[in-house]
């Protein structure tokens, strides 16, 4: 079964922007992709809706990481999952070119706030997503799976077609 | 680069793999769905999703690229054809023929990286584009018809590319509601169809996806319009169009996207019914 995401170009446009911008005391931003999803013969495709940024003053002052979201960050996030059933993706970037990887940090965290938003909506897939410039990785957790699952395919749809594997 | 591409390397350096790694959808294979499967052939796109549930009959013949009198004999399905065409010319393109209404594989076409849309109703052509629209589907739309003119004819049509996030076919005037309502294609004999003006636009529909997925140039703006003007055997780009680059779709918002219910719970049910 193949997973696969779709972003159109604006939206990815706009997440890089917002990542982009300097946070008065933490090292990186962070953000969240609202999604929607659907299944095709070849296995579920999830698509990006919306961005939703998070505030300056959402993140913890811990200068051991690039970024710690507080408790108010993530609630928001599970309100959304939680009010409007839908996928919640959160994102952040390593910057550069070429494929990204999530770091070890990454991933024990990812797990943490993951787990979160399926408590709040167990009938979709959420996960995280790390960018660079060029390029994404993602992890998805499905339904009723513990393990997260490597997202195969990334398609971003706007002025050109782009797939990436 | 592929030997069989090498005349076309100038469409990238990794053209080839790109176009190998991409599915693109012909719903309806007659007239010009047929010329666009077999450019695709010839080009190389990897994965082809012919969708059509008609056979093939004699009145087809007259425009159905590599329909036989046989095919018309036996009523071979199309999309057979298609099929058939495709791997003559390519072994090695992966064709998924499908020989019912676009609605019954709707899984199916969820998959394609791009949507060519060669249909003969107002009502159908607006029903694919919003799907295409909801999975985050460019949708290339084919159109062309015959008008009676005093004693005369004349034949027009367009090529139109509905992106996600950009201007929709409603937006761009090609179909209204009311012809949706009316479903009135033109008045020279029922679906009137010939194969140059079906051919002609076969090649500009193939033109625009190659400008969208591969890196051979960047223009300003995609090229989303191009009116054809039969009588006068040309083909241009609508003008409008191409100076307004700020535009926004009034139709559709990219918020609309996926499945609207939980996938989840949905499709578990449908196993068990």
């Amino acid at each position: 079964m193949k997973l696969s995401l779709k972003i159109t170009e604006a939206l990815i446009r706009e997440v890089r922007k917002d990542l982009d911008r300097a946070h008065p005391y933490a090292a990186e931003r962070v953000g969240f992709v609202i999604g929607r999803c659907t299944r095709s013969r070849s296995g579920i495709i999830i698509f990006g809706s919306r961005y939703e940024r998070v505030p300056d003053a959402g993140y913890v002052e811990d200068h051991s990481v690039g970024a710690m979201m507080n408790q108010r960050t993530i609630t928001a996030a599970m309100q959304i999952a939680y009010s409007e059933k839908v996928p919640i993706f959160h994102v952040h970037t390593h910057f550069g070119k070429g494929k990204p990887k999530f770091s070890g940090i990454d991933l024990r965290e990812n797990a943490k706030f993951v787990r979160a938003f399926i408590n709040v909506c167990p009938e979709y897939p959420h996960g995280a997503l790390v960018l660079s410039d060029t390029d994404m990785s993602g992890l998805c957790w499905l339904p009723g799976s513990s393990k997260p699952r490597r997202i195969d395919q990334f398609t971003v749809v706007g002025s050109c077609l782009r797939k990436t594997l | 680069m592929k030997q069989t591409l090498i005349r076309q390397s100038f469409l990238g350096p990794n053209s080839d793999a790109i176009l190998d790694a991409l599915t693109v959808s012909v719903v309806g294979t007659g007239g010009a769905g047929s010329h666009v499967l077999q450019q695709l052939s010839h080009v190389g796109v990897g994965n082809l999703l012919p969708i059509d549930p008609d056979k093939v009959e004699f009145l087809n013949l007259n425009r159905l690229v590599g329909a036989t009198f046989r095919d018309a004999q036996k009523g071979q399905k199309k999309t057979t054809v298609s099929k058939r065409v495709a791997n003559s010319i390519n072994p090695d393109v992966r064709v998924r023929p499908h020989s019912k209404p676009w609605h019954e594989v709707m899984d199916v076409l969820r998959d394609a990286d791009v949507i060519v849309g060669c249909l003969d109703t107002y009502s159908g052509r607006s029903q694919l584009e919003a799907f295409a629209r909801r999975y985050l589907i460019p949708y290339l739309d084919v159109g062309m018809d015959v008008h009676s003119v005093g004693d005369h004819y004349v034949i027009s049509g367009q090529v139109a590319l509905s992106m996600p996030g950009d201007v929709c076919l409603q937006c761009m005037g090609i179909i209204t509601p009311d012809d949706v309502a009316k479903e009135a294609y033109g008045a020279a004999g029922g679906r009137p169809q010939v194969v140059w003006p079906n051919g002609l636009l076969a090649s500009a529909a193939v033109g625009m996806l190659i400008e969208l997925v591969t890196p051979w140039f960047r223009s300003e703006s995609l090229s989303l319009l191009r009116r054809y003007d039969g009588n006068r055997q040309t083909l241009e780009p609508d003008g409008w169009m191409s100076s307004n680059l700020r535009r926004e779709c009034k139709h559709y918002t990219v918020a609309e996207v996926g499945d609207p219910h939980p996938f989840w719970i949905s499709s578990k049910k449908k196993r068990v019914s």
